[in-house]
């Protein structure tokens, strides 16, 4: 199956399940329905799929306004940088709903953007700067990657009191689901995620980079190396306990981070495990912002895997 | 007088005088927050209130004080809110520019030009979904209708078949510049045509006139499952002239924030300028002279406290 066959199969069985929800967004029941990601959604008869006009900016109040109405809405859009016309919302108006008691707790609003992870798309439309959008007001953000977190998050996170943003990556659309073949920790918020315990190396993935991460721990696994491998879903995610204890058991920590946001978390994982464990070995592979680099070109990350796997021998 | 009238000419005269005491502490520096002054808005405030029924909802503006002091009817909660207070009337979270009152239909009120008309949107769907016969008020300026958001707004209504009275009220003035030193006029009547949106003027500041026009536009609307726009022509009262090195005699100056040095706690219950750009003078005009005396009267007494 798919990537985007998968969560486009979890989100309908969790959209039908609620009443009063509105489902609203540009194309979601036409054309390719967000190449797919809304593709065929069925709502009880209370709820409402709206497919809608192209004002960003109000559709974000628009979904803010429900909140306090009492419905819970999901807005789904083409890509993130379309999300930069509803800053005023995610800032403003979200700052007003969380400071009353009667607001936050009273209904769900999730805006679930596609980021353009692909490339070749040029100087817009490739913004794969989730961090930021989160940064700017501590909004809580997840990103999906693989079965085991939509599993989780979409169910948990989707429709549940208060606002949220859930990223899907467009680079993975039409790539074979990633299916780990266990969960060996998540953590209560749904933020950080453990899939394998390994005695000599951490591997910890940000973003979307977890495809990164599964093929060097498949690459290590073959020369003997056994890794532990963590996604962290949060932009806003800061408690590193979980991982910071295995970095102390390996002393060995790779870090991927494949997004080109510079307001990334990942430095503050890396300020953790400097300050607090004896690390052997470090690598940290993530984006070189090049000239060009707002170019139509390609977004995939080029990696070395051998030379990592050597480095970690 | 109608027993509907004394109360309606009460509430303007109350919104009027709430408010030159809220100056009079803004002046000697009482607050830590800014405050936006609505003297000359009283009537329209009072005449929306009026026309809100328990459903209806109420999104407001930064200069939100005429519309609060008019759903409340009492200085006291607003005054602890504007002192940052536990007691006051949102526990001194709100504060003046974002100050709401759920339990009077004002869900929210925003700093932000144009951002309160989207959020509006939604919870007039939120009425709709949850069919409560309600309608969503939500008050713009002259300044608002600058912003992409009022047009993407009027559109969304219109097209999800939303009720809604969008109000907008033109001072003329956008802080301390006139409509005509920054932008080429809009025509808001044939705006709102264009989406086949129904429009409303209201000038004049007659309350029973207003409530009687703003009674119609909220059924109609709500009839007909469409917004109507409604602008009303109001002064904001409080301007002064500043001498300047630039301006040795004097340049006007519009009262945009912070206290009005022109006015002051001694004005009481007199116009503020005798034309009917001030609520309290155009009352003079439409209550004969001894009830008006009585019921201005009676609002000092009610405020005796905070004078």
């Amino acid at each position: 199956m798919k990537y985007i066959e998968f969560v486009n199969s979890t989100l309908k069985q969790e959209v039908i399940k609620h009443s009063k929800l509105v489902l609203f967004g540009q194309n979601i029941s036409a054309g390719s329905c967000l190449g797919g990601l809304t593709r065929g959604l069925k709502v009880k008869e209370s709820s409402k799929i709206i497919n809608s006009t192209n004002s960003e900016n109000s559709l974000c109040g628009f979904g803010f306004g429900l909140m306090m109405g009492g419905i819970n809405s999901v807005f789904f859009m083409k890509q993130l940088d379309f999300l930069l016309l509803g800053i005023d919302h995610l800032v403003n108006t979200f700052n007003i709903i969380r400071n009353l008691d009667d607001f936050k707790t009273k209904a769900s609003f999730t805006i679930m953007p596609i980021i353009v992870d692909n490339g070749y798309q040029g100087p817009q439309s490739s913004l794969n700067n989730f961090y930021d959008f989160c940064s700017i007001a501590r909004i809580p953000g997840y990103t999906i990657t693989n079965k085991l977190d939509i599993e989780r998050i979409i169910p948990s996170e989707l429709v549940k009191p208060g606002f949220r943003i859930i990223c899907v990556s467009q680079r993975l659309f039409n790539e074979e689901l990633v299916t780990p073949e266990k969960l060996d920790y998540v953590n209560e918020t749904n933020t950080i995620f453990q899939y394998d315990t390994g005695k000599n190396v951490t591997i910890v993935c940000f973003n979307l980079s977890f495809p990164y991460g599964v093929e060097l721990s498949k690459r290590l696994k073959t020369n003997n190396i056994s890794s532990s491998l963590f996604t962290v879903n949060s932009p806003i995610e800061g408690e590193w306990s979980q991982i910071i204890s295995d970095i102390k058991r390996t002393k060995k920590l790779v870090i991927f981070e494949d997004s080109k946001s510079i307001n990334t978390n990942m430095t503050s994982l890396l300020n953790d495990a400097l300050s607090s464990c004896q690390l052997e070995k470090k690598i940290i592979i993530k984006r070189k912002i090049e000239e060009g680099w707002l170019n139509p070109i390609s977004d995939i990350i080029e990696i070395n895997y051998d030379q990592i796997v050597s480095q970690l021998l | 007088m109608s027993r509907s009238h004394t109360s309606i000419t009460k509430n303007i005269l109350k919104n009027r005088l709430c408010q030159i005491i809220v100056n009079q502490k803004y002046k000697e520096k009482k607050f830590k927050i800014p405050i936006h002054l609505a003297l000359g808005h009283e009537t329209i405030a009072t005449a929306v209130s009026e026309i809100m029924s328990q459903n209806d909802n109420l999104i407001l503006t930064h200069r939100n004080i005429a519309y609060n002091l008019a759903r409340l009817g009492s200085i006291k909660p607003i005054l602890a809110e504007y002192f940052l207070e536990k007691g006051g009337l949102m526990d001194g979270k709100l504060g003046s520019m974002n100050l709401a009152n759920p339990d009077r239909g004002i869900v929210y009120s925003s700093s932000i030009l144009g951002n309160n008309f989207a959020v509006a949107i939604g919870i007039a769907m939120a009425h709709d979904l949850h069919r409560t016969g309600g309608i969503t008020i939500v008050l713009g300026g002259d300044g608002s209708i600058e912003e992409g958001s009022f047009h993407e707004s009027l559109l969304m209504l219109k097209s999800l078949k939303l009720p809604a009275l969008v109000i907008i009220e033109n001072n003329e003035w956008s802080m301390s510049t006139k409509i005509n030193e920054r932008r080429h006029t809009i025509n808001l009547q044939k705006f709102c045509s264009a989406y086949e949106i129904e429009y409303a003027k209201l000038e004049g500041n007659n309350p029973f006139s207003y409530i009687e026009t703003l009674e119609f536009c909220k059924k109609s609307s709500l009839d007909t499952k469409s917004p109507i726009c409604i602008e009303v022509m109001v002064t904001t009262l409080g301007d002064w002239t500043m001498e300047t090195p630039e301006f040795p005699k004097g340049k006007f100056i519009n009262y945009h924030a912070g206290p009005t040095p022109s006015v002051d706690v001694t004005h009481g219950l007199e116009p503020l300028r005798k034309t009917n750009e001030d609520p309290v003078y155009v009352l003079g005009q439409l209550i004969d002279d001894t009830n008006l005396t009585q019921l201005k009267n009676e609002v000092r007494m009610e405020c005796n406290d905070f004078l």
